[in-house]
């Protein structure tokens, strides 16, 4: 409630400036706003850094964790939903991480997927189920599939698929639930923090966020403004785990999430320079809050937010056209590893915003109506050409790229 | 070329357009371009005279290794043991002859993933060994069997000769590896008694050109082979080439590494003969993917590719001359000189998956994993 108060006091507050910076305008002599954007991201205010994002690279590492144990047969549903929540079912604390570092964290996956201000704050409803369908495909890589390691996958039958010489562990209908869970943390996390949250001029701007950054004022015992601050944690959800990630483009591809995709869709011929347009966005963006050019920001934001909502419309393409060709090769194996990292994909565009739009380019239902065709029946036993070439297009039509652009 | 011939005849079609109200008809039949090089002939050759009797080939040195292990069995030493080495190796070669050829019923029962993944994973056999619970059936069990599984039981599992000799008398030893020589067995003569009775036939028939016709597939597998199998198994993945770090370990037979490269020598020998349609017992050559390119070459006046791709190979062999016998050591102490067999392997590549599959308008059928 208390927060709620806030924001409505925040809204007033820029209601009220608005009309005060016009006059402030008139009065300037020098309008023009000077925006110094560094080489690197690297910000500083009297000689410390500014940019922290401790936080984002914590909960990517949780779940680099989560994904290695999703295929250790040893392990429990218990401990996984932990590793998921970092606290126990009834909401103690837990120690599930082999990095204790991460066992200290207050930080936790969970409590962010589908957890976005302008998605989720009044719509705690889906955010619960969605939050929810993460969990039950954990559990159900534990009651389903780890009971059937040693069974042979087939039609209504959990168990191994070779994939070439690698093995496969699917559900009954040939879905990886571990590839599920990574794919879809990439929308339903890491996508929806940054577009949906981080980057939203409901963060941003909450709060006295104006008037303190304009004034430099940071936050207690920090050197950052809070403003400057919640743009690092957008980009931290990117860019956490790089080896120097004030030049995170030289290493491009060191997490299993949105990183390693953005490489995938940059390797792309076809979408050349798109890790480099959002690196630029976001220092641009972050040099602007700096200057306390918001128009700016937001322009930069946008950016951001249009860039990523292709990547995951571009690898969920690629995936379902891979398998496409693997069908028809009869490489089963092939198309359910490639289909499982598809549907996870897929599941992410709930997460994709639109720019300069408060939707997002998919609604639930539409994403629901894909699942439903993917796993309809067998599932991906089923699975033909015109069905996977109708979900590509319907994905497709929506961009400016088309399937064959995207598919290899 | 092929562009400036589909050009060609798209432009002839289109004259005709102007005068002919079916065109439309005709036009999709000169569209699929299937040319008038015997096809038939080819499959026949590729299936008599080197296909099949390279499957026979393995068999029989399948056969000869199970009798040197019965031989060491009932009299389990160290001349028996090295007796049953050298059958190893030469099944372990001969294999190499039909690795390739996974299409019909090794394509079906995954016959390569049965019999030659590597690195084996000592760790999981010494597991199966213990436990005497063991589904080789499964594809988890891929890297427990096969001929990498054998190089480790009969070199690698004990320290010396004599301490393999005792271990092998070990009730669950001797088990496992009876298992093994069972299963290599029952599945190549599966696949050998299905091109003899039937694949033969199905094989030859399905001579049309398209994606599911006997050629493009075999191509395609041809292809697949040179590319994952000869390039990068062999080659580019214990040379470091897609890790950043060199895999010495991961070179094929490791544990007798002294016949790492005459494996390799075994894969690429197919490959070169499989192209030129070298007989499998004789210097007799059959219609081969050589003659067909130099087909496609006198109708389109262009140059032979099926040249410039031997004359890579050439290159190939004069850098794999540089190569020591063991290529574990090799990758260790020089690994320069796998980095150099690799790129002339690669340049092959090139020629045969981009113009060798355009010149004979076959479409790649597989992809590039991408890794995760």
């Amino acid at each position: 409630m208390k927060k709620k108060h806030l924001l409505l006091a925040g809204l007033l507050t820029i209601g009220m400036f608005s009309s005060c910076n016009k006059d402030k305008e008139d009065d300037t002599t020098t309008p023009e706003i000077q925006i110094e954007t560094p080489e690197y991201y690297e910000f500083s205010r009297d000689g410390s850094s500014t940019i922290s994002f401790s936080g984002q690279t914590d909960r990517l590492n949780m779940g680099e964790e989560l994904l290695g144990q999703l295929t250790d047969f040893s392990q429990s549903s218990e401990n996984l939903l932990e590793m998921y929540a970092n606290q126990t079912a009834t909401g103690e604390d837990a120690n599930p991480f082999a990095d204790a570092d991460l066992n200290e964290s207050t930080k936790s996956i969970k409590s962010k997927v589908a957890a976005s201000a302008d998605f989720f704050s009044a719509n705690t409803t889906e955010s619960a189920e969605i939050k929810a369908t993460i969990g039950s495909w954990i559990e159900a890589q534990v009651n389903e599939v780890f009971p059937n390691e040693n069974e042979l996958a087939a039609v209504g039958v959990a168990g191994q698929i070779a994939d070439g010489s690698s093995v496969r562990y699917v559900n009954t209908k040939g879905l990886e639930y571990n590839q599920a869970v990574a794919k879809s943390l990439i929308g339903a996390l890491v996508v929806d923090q940054i577009s949906n949250n981080y980057l939203s001029p409901a963060v941003l701007d909450a709060g006295d966020n104006r008037v303190n950054n304009d004034a430099a004022i940071v936050e207690e015992g920090k050197s950052y403004t809070t403003m400057e601050h919640k743009w690092d944690e957008a980009y931290g959800y990117l860019f956490g785990k790089s080896t120097d990630a004030t030049n995170p483009l030289m290493t491009l591809g060191e997490d299993s999430f949105l990183n390693k995709y953005l490489q995938r869709v940059n390797e792309d011929p076809d979408f050349a320079g798109m890790a480099s347009d959002i690196f630029e966005a976001f220092k641009y963006g972050r040099a602007a809050i700096v200057a306390g050019d918001y128009a700016v920001r937001n322009e930069q934001a946008e950016i951001i937010k249009e860039k990523l909502a292709e990547v995951i419309a571009i690898r969920s393409i690629y995936y379902l056209q891979q398998a496409k060709v693997a069908i028809a090769a009869n490489d089963m194996g092939g198309a359910f590893h490639d289909l499982s990292e598809g549907f996870g994909f897929v599941y992410s565009l709930r997460f994709a915003r639109k720019s300069n739009s408060t939707d997002a380019y998919f609604t639930r239902a539409e994403v629901d109506g894909f699942m439903d065709q993917l796993t309809t029946g067998n599932g991906f036993w089923d699975l033909d050409a015109s069905t996977l070439d109708a979900i590509s297009d319907s994905i497709a039509n929506k961009f400016d790229f088309t399937v064959a652009q995207a598919a290899e | 070329m092929k562009l400036t011939n589909s050009l060609r005849s798209l432009s002839i079609c289109m004259l005709l357009g102007l005068f002919l109200v079916s065109c439309g008809e005709k036009d999709e039949s000169s569209s699929t371009e299937t040319d008038n090089f015997d096809r038939t002939q080819m499959l026949t050759d590729w299936a008599d005279i080197i296909i099949i009797p390279a499957y026979q080939t393995y068999t029989t040195n399948l056969d000869a290794l199970n009798s040197s292990y019965s031989n060491f069995e009932a009299n389990p030493n160290e001349t028996n043991l090295e007796a049953l080495r050298l059958s190893y190796f030469n099944a372990y070669r001969s294999w190499q002859k039909v690795s390739m050829f996974e299409i019909g019923k090794a394509e079906e029962i995954g016959l390569r993933n049965f019999t030659n993944v590597y690195p084996t994973d000592s760790d999981k056999i010494e597991e199966n060994i213990a436990t005497q619970v063991y589904n080789l059936d499964l594809p988890s069990n891929f890297v427990t069997q096969g001929f990498p599984a054998l190089d480790y039981l009969l070199y690698g599992a004990a320290d010396s000769d004599e301490a393999i000799v005792l271990l092998l008398q070990n009730t669950n030893y001797a088990q496992y590896v009876s298992d093994l020589l069972s299963r290599l067995t029952a599945l190549s003569k599966e696949v050998l008694t299905d091109w003899e009775t039937n694949y033969r036939t199905t094989f030859i028939e399905n001579g049309g050109s398209s994606a599911t016709a006997s050629v493009d597939k075999m191509v395609n597998d041809f292809l697949f082979y040179y590319e994952k199998y000869l390039r990068a198994g062999k080659i580019g993945i214990p040379a470091g080439v897609f890790s950043g770090n060199t895999l010495p370990d991961a070179v094929e037979a490791p544990y007798s590494a002294t016949n790492s490269k005459v494996l390799f020598d075994e894969g690429f020998e197919a490959v070169r003969d499989f192209f030129v349609g070298k007989s499998f017992y004789s210097e007799e050559k059959g219609s081969s993917l050589s003659d067909y390119l130099a087909y496609v070459a006198s109708q389109n006046e262009s140059t032979n590719l099926a040249n410039s791709i031997e004359t890579q190979w050439t290159l190939v062999t004069s850098k794999v001359n540089d190569l020591s016998a063991n290529l574990n050591e090799q990758v260790i102490t020089d690994n320069s000189k796998m980095l150099a067999v690799y790129d002339e392997l690669q340049k092959a590549v090139v020629l045969m998956k981009v113009d060798m599959m355009q010149a004979l308008n076959i479409q790649v059928d597989y992809v590039d994993a991408d890794g995760d």
